[in-house]
């Protein structure tokens, strides 16, 4: 039923972010006065084609998470345009924005927060289906429930069962269950394989690949693990302190990366090949604050390559051919055609 | 004397089960560091690691208990010995640098006091003394600005600053051994990079031994010298870090390795390791790993597989293996 009623104008992406912001106050004092703001997401373009997986990834506090929830007005932003399926999420009155998220769904980290524990199996994904009157009755319901457990690739006669009775992976692809229950378009998906072993975390990594190659589904993978995201992903943005500053497909962005911050990302991941050993430590320090980002290039205080005039001058995502790049490095050898 | 610092023998630790059998989580693990060396316990969730180290220290918690097995400490019986002088060897010839930095520092008082502390508790000196010894460390660890540090309360410093500071106060009595316990799995990865590179820099300059806890080979890569590969209780696979590495023997390790998704190409599956972890009341007779296991034979299931020598340094546990004796 989602599949063929898409309001997407042909060649529309199914995703369009554009100047997304979300900022949260900051409140001191008896009166709790806003005193100022932390600038969670400062402006954030992301665009997801139908049935292609888009990365966002960063370190925590770039605000990959919060650019996830707002995108969805789970945190409602402060400003952006959020076009799905062809209507501005963030211009439509709640009663029309709840059926509008229906095909885009989310799938959390913790599986055991995020499942009611006090409902079975079946209740949690059959939640989706009553709500939104999928499906004649409740027997047809618990048949699609059936199916949808074995295509996580559990078995239908786990859905009498409660969430604490099954493992970590297995609680994942409950939520995957649920997530699809529904026939979504488009799964947010906010770090779903971080905190499983990596012998599961392979298993749920392909279920998700053979989920997107069946049901044409698109994916948004926010994640601060780089190797997750040269298996699965189309295109990459990598955020910075609120802000995309690279965004490249993820094949370029690991051959050749442009921003230093994806390059010190990329060498700071050890190996597990016995003939390379030595981590390189290019940039020291800590991320700072987004309630008090450094002026000028929100990196300079930790880039390798700082200049002069990064200190003072506020980079634009510089257009090169079919990526971008926030530093002024990008600009030379390039068109050097500056986006706003 | 014997060349190691740490000698653990047939180690088995038990946890009451669901009927009257005990579960042996830790399952006659044997393993030998020398003095200046990293050894790292690879393993999955639930695979024994963090209750092994906890049983060097003898912190298993009740009603775990330890069963048999010994583990000797430059020659001195840990099992044996009485609760105070235990005391003495925690902490001070053995200490321990765990996950989460911020539920291991206390949050209501300052770090550098937190350090005098430690080391007040082990060695008769003054608090000028400890003060200028914690200034040390701090800078030794390379905390910017470590004057200030002192003074700082936990929830001012970043989770690396934290876990340089448990480093500091793990390296303040000048211990032999220091227990990693996923040092750096709660950092982000560049921080992560940062706090390995400062731990290996420490381990040569010091000639510290480390028993490094850890699931993420990668990790195990840049820090260890040898490798004890651990599933359900028993170690698998044992040997230098370049022979388990470039040539694993046992089928559970090659799967890890496998299951990296670094290694995997964009479009094709990644190869998996079936099903996962059984519990302890379900391990199976034979070879831990036979459920699992893509390589597995009739005797796998009735049969616990003995160790195969594939090199000197170098041993599997697995029926499919054939030894190079």
């Amino acid at each position: 039923m989602s599949g063929d009623s898409s309001q997407t104008a042909p060649g529309e992406p199914l995703l369009r972010v554009e100047g997304l912001r979300t900022w949260f106050p900051i409140k001191s004092g008896v009166f709790q006065r806003t005193v100022g703001h932390v600038r969670a997401v400062d402006g954030v373009d992301i665009t997801v084609h139908a049935g292609e997986t888009v990365a966002l990834v960063g370190e925590s506090g770039c605000g990959k998470t919060t650019a996830g929830r707002s995108l969805l007005r789970l945190i409602e932003p402060r400003e952006g345009v959020v076009f799905f399926e062809g209507r501005d999420l963030l211009k439509l009155p709640k009663k029309e924005l709840r059926d509008a998220r229906r095909t885009a769904q989310m799938v959390f980290q913790d599986p055991m927060s995020s499942l009611n524990p006090r409902l079975r199996v079946r209740d949690i994904i059959a939640e989706g289906m009553d709500s939104f009157g999928i499906g004649r009755d409740k027997a047809e319901r618990t048949e699609r429930v059936a199916e949808l457990l074995e295509r996580v690739q559990l078995k239908a006669d786990h859905m009498s069962r409660y969430p604490h009775e099954f493992s970590g992976g297995q609680r994942q692809r409950i939520g995957i269950a649920r997530a699809l229950s529904v026939e979504p378009r488009l799964l947010v998906l906010d770090e779903a394989v971080s905190a499983l072993d990596v012998s599961i975390q392979a298993q749920v990594l392909n279920l998700l690949s053979e989920l997107q190659r069946d049901l044409a589904l698109a994916y948004l993978f926010i994640t601060h693990d780089l190797s997750v995201v040269r298996y699965l992903a189309k295109r990459v943005c990598v955020m910075y302190l609120g802000q995309v500053v690279e965004e490249a497909s993820a094949e370029e962005l690991f051959r050749d990366p442009q921003h230093p911050y994806t390059r010190g990302l990329l060498s700071a991941i050890p190996s597990i090949d016995p003939d390379r050993r030595g981590l390189d430590v290019s940039f020291e320090g800590d991320v700072p604050s987004s309630a008090n980002p450094p002026s000028g290039c929100r990196f300079h205080t930790r880039c390798p390559q700082v200049m002069d005039r990064c200190r003072v001058e506020e980079p634009q995502l510089i257009q090169l051919s079919g990526r971008q790049s926030r530093c002024f490095l990008s600009e030379e050898g390039s068109c050097g055609v500056s986006l706003g | 004397m014997s060349e190691f610092l740490l000698e653990v023998q047939d180690l088995v630790t038990s946890f009451p089960g669901s009927g009257s059998e005990r579960a042996r989580v830790v399952d006659g693990v044997s393993f030998n560091i020398r003095p200046g060396e990293v050894m790292a316990l690879v393993g999955e969730s639930g695979c024994g690691k963090s209750v092994s180290a906890l049983s060097l220290l003898r912190l298993v918690p009740k009603p775990g208990a330890i069963e048999s097995g010994s583990v000797l400490l430059d020659g001195k019986d840990i099992l044996s010995l009485s609760v105070p002088d235990m005391r003495k060897v925690r902490g001070h010839e053995m200490s321990m640098i765990f996950q989460e930095p911020m539920t291991s520092l206390n949050p209501v008082v300052r770090v550098g006091d937190q350090v005098v502390e430690a080391i007040r508790l082990h060695e008769d000196v003054s608090v000028k003394a400890a003060r200028s010894r914690t200034l040390e460390l701090f800078k030794q660890v390379r905390i910017p600005d470590p004057e200030v540090r002192l003074d700082a309360y936990p929830h001012h410093l970043s989770g690396g600053l934290k876990q340089r500071i448990m480093i500091a106060m793990a390296l303040a009595t000048r211990p032999k051994l220091i227990i990693a316990d996923e040092p750096t799995t709660a950092l982000d990865v560049t921080i992560q990079a940062q706090i390995l590179s400062l731990l290996r820099q420490l381990q040569q300059e010091l000639d510290t031994a480390v028993l490094l806890i850890t699931h993420d080979l990668g990790v195990v890569n840049e820090l260890a010298d040898r490798i004890s590969v651990m599933y359900a209780g028993r170690i698998v696979e044992q040997g230098d870090r370049r022979e388990v590495l470039a040539n694993p023997g046992h089928p559970y390790t090659r799967g890890l390795l496998r299951s990296m998704p670094g290694l995997g190409r964009p479009g094709e599956p990644l190869a998996e390791i079936s099903g996962m972890v059984p519990a302890p009341a379900d391990w199976p007779r034979g070879c831990r790993f036979c459920t699992r296991c893509s390589e597995v034979l009739d005797i796998c299931e009735s049969e616990v597989p003995a160790r195969r020598r594939l090199s000197l340094t170098h041993h599997v546990a697995c029926h499919a293996v054939e030894a190079t004796e």
